[in-house]
């Protein structure tokens, strides 16, 4: 019985991972976009992305997965994700990859913002570029302070991942909890808190690891 | 003719007159102390040599060649702003090294960027741009703290490390803006000194500063500015030991008032 249900978390844990994973891949740089979209200097732009950045935090990650997985289909009459469980996990990629870029954003913005602005005047004295005043010098001081913020929200992405069963996407709860109802057993769901304590856990010695690494300038 | 021309620079912000009227000039290796109360606005005046600010109207000319004209819209153009600018150099009041980088890093790192973007940097390059760097740290005296980071550094050290920054450069005209009202008093000395060789190796500089003696003992020349305009400039040591204007007169002796009661 142990090994059949490691196997079956294991196989459900494999979609939490890809979830989490192809999130991240996605949410970081467009995060990265929406935030130099909130701080510019034009107010089209502007305004329209404060907006969304106010409609994505402002209501529940539930809500935006099943809007965005039947909206499609019940407003328009057209299913464009597809059918079958491949269309259900790109209909969830695309909600979580649109809320935790909206999060992140408003984390770089406040990282940008803590920059004092004498760096990027210390660079334009030196006749550099702005994108070379903002790579070679804003960036990295950036990233050393939004680590914790972002390994934050990152760890809280594992856990949410677990949202996306509501559009039947079978992550590692959704197969922890077929148990209840096949064997009669409960204790595949405490094993699965397993894993997202060992997922998560290795996660925090990674992020200790970068903030160390980044220990040698103030 | 003139290293550097400035003729009639304005600048306000919003309501205010920050600058009025601004017209003076120098010469090759001329020291140039600006002194003035402060919001008599002549941080402004660096920032608008340096194009950190706009000017709204007048005129900044090196060896006579326009290098901003109010008039002509391509003096406002951030391309052209960028080349022109590096006829200056300035070292900011609160130094803003870079902290990610050691001293040597801070030094090179424009100089670095700027071969890159031209296409010139190989292997004898960056040689070049690395013997450079070490040999400005060694003249300021900082042969030993190379390879620390700012936050290793005093407050001296780090202002001397910005010194350094600007000259690789190659900037015509060094300003700094109040170089040492950051730092502790013990530390002001230290600074000064580097500024003094540099007068006396006839770099061409501009200092803004609260330092009476420093501003009539290094500097050629010197400016008092009151509320945005020029109220009265000439020699160092005449401006400063026997003013003509009333307003100056009433500066100084509040400024070495003030430093006495320091002392």
């Amino acid at each position: 019985m142990f090994l059949e249900v490691t196997g079956a978390l294991i196989q459900g844990f494999l979609t939490t991972v890809q979830l989490f994973a192809l999130t991240l891949l996605f949410a970081l740089p467009l995060g990265l976009i929406i935030c130099f979209g909130s701080m510019s200097r034009y107010a089209l732009l502007r305004l329209p992305i404060r907006f969304l950045i106010w409609i994505v935090r402002g209501t529940p990650l539930l809500l935006q997965l099943l809007i965005i997985y039947y909206g499609p289909g019940i407003t328009f009459n057209n299913n464009i994700w597809g059918s079958g469980d491949g269309g259900r996990f790109i209909a969830a990629l695309v909600a979580f990859v649109v809320n935790y870029a909206c999060y992140f954003s408003e984390i770089y913005r406040g990282g940008i913002q803590s920059i004092p602005q004498g760096q990027s005047e210390a660079g334009q004295v030196l006749g550099m570029t702005r994108s070379q005043i903002f790579f070679k010098i804003i960036l990295l001081q950036v990233i050393k302070r939004i680590v914790p913020p972002m390994s934050n929200e990152i760890i809280t992405l594992v856990k949410d991942t677990s949202l996306a069963r509501v559009i039947a996407v079978y992550e590692i709860i959704w197969s922890g909890q077929s148990f209840i109802k096949s064997a009669g057993i409960v204790w595949p769901l405490f094993y699965t808190g397993a894993f997202y304590l060992l997922f998560s856990g290795l996660l925090t010695l990674l992020f200790g690891r970068i903030e160390k690494k980044l220990d040698y300038f103030r | 003719m003139s290293l550097l021309d400035v003729q009639n620079l304005q600048k306000h912000f919003e309501e205010t007159r920050v600058l009025t009227d601004i017209t003076f000039s120098m010469e090759q290796g001329e020291t140039l102390s600006i002194i003035g109360s402060s919001g008599s606005g002549k941080t402004t005046l660096l920032r608008c040599l340096n194009f950190l600010e706009t000017p709204d109207a007048g005129r900044i000319l090196i060896n006579g060649e326009p290098l901003f004209d109010g008039d002509d819209p391509r003096s406002f153009s951030e391309r052209e702003i960028r080349q022109r600018r590096l006829h200056f150099g300035l070292v900011f009041q609160a130094f803003h090294l870079f902290p990610q980088y050691t001293a040597l890093e801070n030094v090179t790192l424009a100089p670095t960027l700027s071969a890159k973007e031209r296409g010139e940097y190989d292997a004898a390059r960056k040689e070049a741009i690395l013997t450079e760097g070490r040999a400005l740290l060694t003249t300021i005296g900082l042969a030993d703290r190379m390879n620390n980071y700012p936050h290793q550094l005093s407050g001296g050290q780090c202002q001397r490390v910005a010194i350094a920054r600007a000259l690789a450069m190659k900037p015509d005209i060094l300003c700094f803006d109040e170089p040492t009202s950051a730092l502790d008093p013990e530390l002001t000395g230290e600074v000064l000194r580097v500024i003094r060789e540099l007068a006396e190796k006839k770099t061409t500089m501009i200092i803004v500063t609260h330092e009476m003696a420093f501003a009539r003992d290094v500097a050629d020349n010197c400016i008092f500015m009151d509320g945005g305009v020029i109220v009265e400039s000439g020699k160092a040591s005449e401006v400063i030991d026997h003013p003509k204007e009333e307003r100056t007169r009433r500066f100084v002796r509040r400024i070495e008032s003030q430093s006495g009661e320091e002392e």
